[in-house]
């Protein structure tokens, strides 16, 4: 199974700063989008600390993460479950150690991508999406009063603003064709769940597809930092192929990339 | 009648109709007993002065805490949470009136604009008035239990009867980590994931021929009660235990 990959954030039309954060390992299978909040500097600072952080513990934890009571999840995402949890905890010490930083936060949402199956793990309101054969489903709920009905940018989790975090779990089975999709808010609230669904129908390349998304939440106020990262799940060996030396036009793959200036 | 809802950790322990006095304490002679080493033998008293309620320490061993910050006086407003040791009161002035959702929460939230965090007591307090508002206390809102699918065996030769889908994820095939596993030299060693999320099981083709009703499953596919799968040889029909 290939994975193809865009992504690109942007800050929007109205905020001076981008606070948003995305974390691309394609050959890991791992992607990732966090939102920070607390202020200049604090908010950029959180979602740096937050990517890194996960990434960094994914990497530095045993094959086979602990098991909780009750726990009916798969090893991949109890792994990542606690790299999340771990990086929680640096944030919220940092947090406390800097008084500059003091209530610094950020929201995550991750996707581990082994073979078919895909563990999705979140905290805050950025979301990830399933699009399958023109059908898009939200594979993550907002942890924020917008949920209770309260129209208002409140979070109820975030990482880093006490000492635990409840991290959510969510498992899915891909096929080739399929596109996972991770953003930050400020896509979500200005562009609507069938738009990202038709760009997706319509250009099918990943990196298109952001450029695209970015540009219409723009058109739409750009109130808040935009970011998106679409991965494909590509399978036969012709589009293979075709991924391939695109690509290789293109320039190669991007291994990383943080909130442009 | 304003009140006080008394939570330890995240539970309504109990609700308490404030008359003009309220005192909160160790012992058995306060309106609020909380029988905790952390709280003093008379930790606190609100009262009713005019038309606001006025908590006081009363001079506690480990003081007294209104929404994190510790007062000696502190005039109560609706939503506030004062913390006495490890428990928390929410005082709820606005009981049996009909409460403004989006005020109250104004109200919780002092930082209005950009994207904020409400903390865990905040939430809490603020979630209880809701439900409040709701329907009083009663469990009207929250969601139900969700129920955990089946696969029941209809034909086919397997080590149990049925199947109970308690995992996030489950396998039907040849390999050792299958909930269901299949027996022969070509079966291959994930046919098909099913997969649990908020609205239900999903189940995807992997490798191989699988059927639901009859019909080829190709892509994913959301499971009803009574579907019936047809793979490596087994029929399974999909429910929900009871």
């Amino acid at each position: 199974m290939r994975l193809q990959v865009g992504a690109r954030t942007d800050t929007g039309r109205v905020r001076e700063l981008n606070e948003d954060v995305y974390l691309l390992r394609p050959e890991q299978g791992l992607f990732l989008v966090c939102d920070g909040m607390g202020g200049c500097p604090s908010g950029e600072v959180a979602s740096e600390l937050a990517a890194r952080t996960i990434f960094e513990h994914m990497n530095a934890l045993p094959g086979t993460a602990v098991t909780a009571p009750g726990d009916d999840y798969l090893p991949q995402s109890r792994r990542l479950r606690r790299a999340v949890e771990r990086s929680n905890q640096y944030i919220y010490e940092r947090a406390r150690a800097e008084p500059r930083h003091a209530g610094m936060g950020s929201t995550v949402v991750s996707a581990w991508i082994n073979g078919q199956l895909v563990s999705v793990a979140h905290v805050g309101d950025s979301r990830a999406y399933l699009w399958h054969r023109s059908h898009l489903e939200r594979l993550t709920r907002d942890h924020s009063l917008h949920e209770a009905g309260i129209r208002r940018n409140v979070l109820v989790r975030a990482l880093g603003r006490e000492a635990t975090v409840d991290v959510e779990l969510r498992e899915v089975a891909v096929q080739p064709g399929d596109y996972v999709l991770l953003c930050s808010d400020g896509l979500t609230n200005t562009v609507p769940e069938a738009s990202v669904s038709s760009a997706i129908s319509r250009l099918r390349d990943p990196q298109r597809i952001c450029d695209y998304l970015i540009d219409a939440a723009n058109q739409n106020g750009g109130p808040d930092n935009i970011t998106v990262v679409v991965v494909e799940v590509v399978g036969g060996m012709w589009r293979s192929m075709w991924s391939h030396w695109t690509r290789r036009l293109s320039g190669g793959d991007i291994a990383s990339a943080h909130s442009a200036s | 009648m304003p009140r006080l809802i008394l939570r330890l950790d995240h539970q309504v322990l109990k609700r308490y109709s404030m008359g003009s006095v309220v005192t909160i304490g160790r012992l058995p002679d306060n309106t609020v007993i909380i029988d905790n080493p952390a709280v003093s033998g008379h930790h606190a008293c609100a009262s009713l002065d005019g038309e606001h309620f006025i908590i006081e320490d009363l001079e506690s061993t480990n003081g007294t805490f209104v929404n994190d910050r510790r007062v000696t006086r502190h005039t109560l407003q609706n939503g506030d949470v004062v913390r006495v040791g490890n428990h928390t009161l929410v005082f709820d002035a606005e009981h049996g009136r009909k409460v403004d959702v989006q005020e109250a929460a104004e109200r919780i939230v002092s930082n209005p604009g950009d994207t904020v965090f409400l903390d865990a007591d905040k939430h809490q307090a603020l979630l209880a008035m809701l439900k409040d508002a709701a329907d009083d206390g009663t469990a009207a809102g929250a969601p139900a239990p969700s129920l955990v699918g089946v696969l029941r065996v209809l034909e086919g030769r397997t080590d149990q009867p049925e199947y109970r889908l308690q995992a996030h994820t489950s396998f039907i095939g040849k390999a050792d980590t299958s909930l269901v596993r299949l027996k022969g030299w070509f079966k291959p060693d994930v046919a098909v994931v099913i997969t649990r999320g908020d609205q239900g099981y999903t189940a995807t083709h992997m490798r191989s021929g699988a059927l639901v009703n009859g019909e080829r499953l190709t892509g994913r596919r959301d499971l009803k009660e009574g579907d019936v799968l047809r793979v490596g040889g087994l029929t399974l029909e999909f429910g929900f235990s009871r």
